[in-house]
């Protein structure tokens, strides 16, 4: 597995010396930061509910999800499909790394800048603690689904960049299955046969994300997204496979 | 170091290489030839371990690059064609990353670094951007990566396309010099990169191998059979006396002028005529004034063989 961290540290450099990393981050912290200001000053009002601002912040709104399906294929979508239009995806598989480690590098590449964008999320926590005592369990559940929700959704961007060779191919192809994953957490309030809502509900990444922000972790939801990060990653090899053959 | 067995490879319809058997051993430096599109390539990406193939197999070492591919992987270097490189790292951080992947231990990857770029006189681009570096640098960036691991095996496709003619001279004596401890198979569609650089050589053409041989063998096989001569005669006294020699089989007069002829002779390939020309130009008391067996140019040999299994072809 030496070959996968070779990679992720390689493309971890790689997001930033290119301008990618820093505009991504950027553009995150200031989407984030003035949606945080806003939740607190929402809630400062008087008569305010009493939710607690990280909560809504993980998860208690459709922006959380919104930042996700934009953020996920703008960091993913360079990293096969640069590869394969340049030709260096053959110095790369010549070399005495497996497919698998290929995938699995720049999938922990991805991963990397993706922790990145969210560290200094934690600075918030501080901010409120200085005002207000701040329950540990909702921030450390808020950040567990944050990252568990971030690895299903980076492993389906890894799918698409290596299905295509041009990066706004991937891009839009990643976007397409996020916001279908999440329109699939919708179905369980839309049937009624209660043995389908049950499995549909499995899927609902909404409410899981609810859940772990209220400091709730349920395993169903760490399974799904856990077993739906390594469907895609061997997806992802298929892909990566299947190119050798053409 | 390197065995082809019956290796194939179709995309589609189209069978890219066929039915291709052959050896490189330990120390060879052998030319891989042939037009465009004869199948260099996809073969070399099949030793790679790149393409998989249709069938056949090929082994690199004792280690099948299909069963064994990642053992094998590690007793090659390799240059791709158009030697792709990234563009945004550095010299020293690109051949970094790569000493990482290949295994290069910790300890020795700085060393290691210096060593291959002042094998391939690239040290002072060490810290330029790969995306700033010349052609040439950026050939020589691709052969010191391929060095990085001390791989027995180097492989390289096209290594000289695309530099001028210093840089082509500079690299293939930088190839020439490597051979002293590495096995080498390079690719070229230039003849005379072959004749300067190999030992040996194999012709690919439409994906079937039509000669392999040393580069010598190459030429004589073809220049086998031709003589030319000139004498100080007429032309009717000259063919006369050159046709009853055992052993030629047609007589051709090129130019005639000033009391000189000059001819070809067509010869049986199994003999050696040169002396039995001397010997029948002095008792007919001809002065025989220049004698030479036809150099044929690795041009020529190769237009020769790719064109005669052309002609084979259009044959129902």
């Amino acid at each position: 597995m030496s070959g996968a961290w070779a990679i992720a540290k390689k493309e971890l450099r790689s997001y930033f010396l290119a301008p990618l990393a820093y505009v991504v981050i950027t553009a995150f912290l200031l989407l984030n930061g003035f949606f945080f200001y806003a939740i607190l000053a929402v809630l400062s009002q008087p008569g305010a509910s009493s939710a607690s601002p990280m909560s809504l912040l993980f998860g208690g709104t459709v922006f959380f999800w919104v930042f996700l399906i934009v953020t996920v294929p703008v960091i993913t979508m360079r990293l096969g499909a640069e590869e394969l239009k340049s030709g260096t995806v053959e110095t790369l598989l010549t070399a005495p790394v497996t497919d698998f480690e290929v995938v699995l590098g720049k999938f922990l590449g991805a991963l990397s800048l993706y922790i990145a964008a969210w560290l200094p999320t934690g600075l918030y926590v501080w901010a409120v603690s200085v005002y207000s005592e701040v329950d540990p369990g909702p921030v450390l559940g808020g950040y567990l689904g944050t990252v568990l929700v971030g690895l299903f959704f980076l492993s389906v961007g890894i799918f698409t960049t290596f299905v295509s060779k041009n990066q706004v191919v991937a891009a839009i192809l990643a976007f397409a299955l996020l916001l279908l994953l999440l329109l699939l957490s919708l179905i369980s309030y839309l049937i009624t046969d209660p043995i389908w809502k049950e499995v549909f509900s499995y899927m609902d990444l909404y409410a899981a994300m609810q859940a772990f922000s209220r400091g709730m972790v349920d395993t169903r939801p760490v399974l799904y997204c856990l077993s739906g990060t390594a469907f895609f990653l061997a997806l992802a090899y298929q892909a990566l496979q299947t190119r050798r053959w053409r | 170091m390197i065995e082809a067995r019956e290796l194939t490879r179709t995309f589609g319809q189209t069978e890219a290489v066929s039915r291709l058997t052959f050896r490189v051993d330990k120390g060879d430096i052998v030319g891989f030839l042939g037009p465009n599109g004869a199948g260099k390539t996809t073969t070399l990406r099949m030793i790679t371990g790149f393409l998989p193939p249709s069938a056949g197999d090929v082994v690199v070492g004792g280690r099948s690059a299909q069963e064994d591919s990642k053992a094998a992987r590690r007793l090659i270097g390799y240059l791709p064609e158009n030697n792709p490189l990234y563009e945004d790292l550095r010299v020293r951080e690109y051949l970094a990353f790569r000493a990482e992947l290949k295994g290069v231990p910790r300890r020795d990857r700085t060393r290691r670094i210096g060593e291959v770029l002042e094998a391939c006189d690239a040290l002072e681009v060490r810290d330029r951007l790969i995306g700033a570096c010349s052609k040439g640098f950026r050939q020589r960036v691709g052969i010191a990566d391929a060095l990085l691991a001390d791989p027995p095996v180097l492989i390289l496709d096209e290594p000289t396309v695309g530099l001028d003619p210093a840089q082509i001279a500079q690299t293939r004596t930088l190839i020439k010099g490597l051979s002293r401890d590495h096995t080498v198979l390079l690719s070229t569609h230039i003849l005379p990169e072959v004749e300067a650089i190999c030992t040996r050589a194999l012709i690919l053409h439409r994906g079937r191998l039509l000669f392999d041989g040393s580069v010598e063998g190459l030429r004589k096989g073809l220049s086998g059979g031709q003589l030319t001569c000139t004498l100080r005669a007429a032309r009717a006294d000259a063919e006369a006396c050159l046709a009853e020699i055992p052993g030629v089989t047609q007589v051709r007069t090129v130019m005639e002028s000033g009391g000189e002829t000059r001819l070809e002779l067509e010869t049986d390939p199994a003999l050696d005529v040169r002396e039995a020309v001397v010997r029948a130009c002095a008792v007919r008391g001809l002065a025989l004034l220049e004698l030479a067996a036809r150099q044929i140019s690795l041009e020529e040999a190769f237009l020769s063989i790719t064109t005669d299994e052309a002609a084979g072809e259009a044959v129902p």
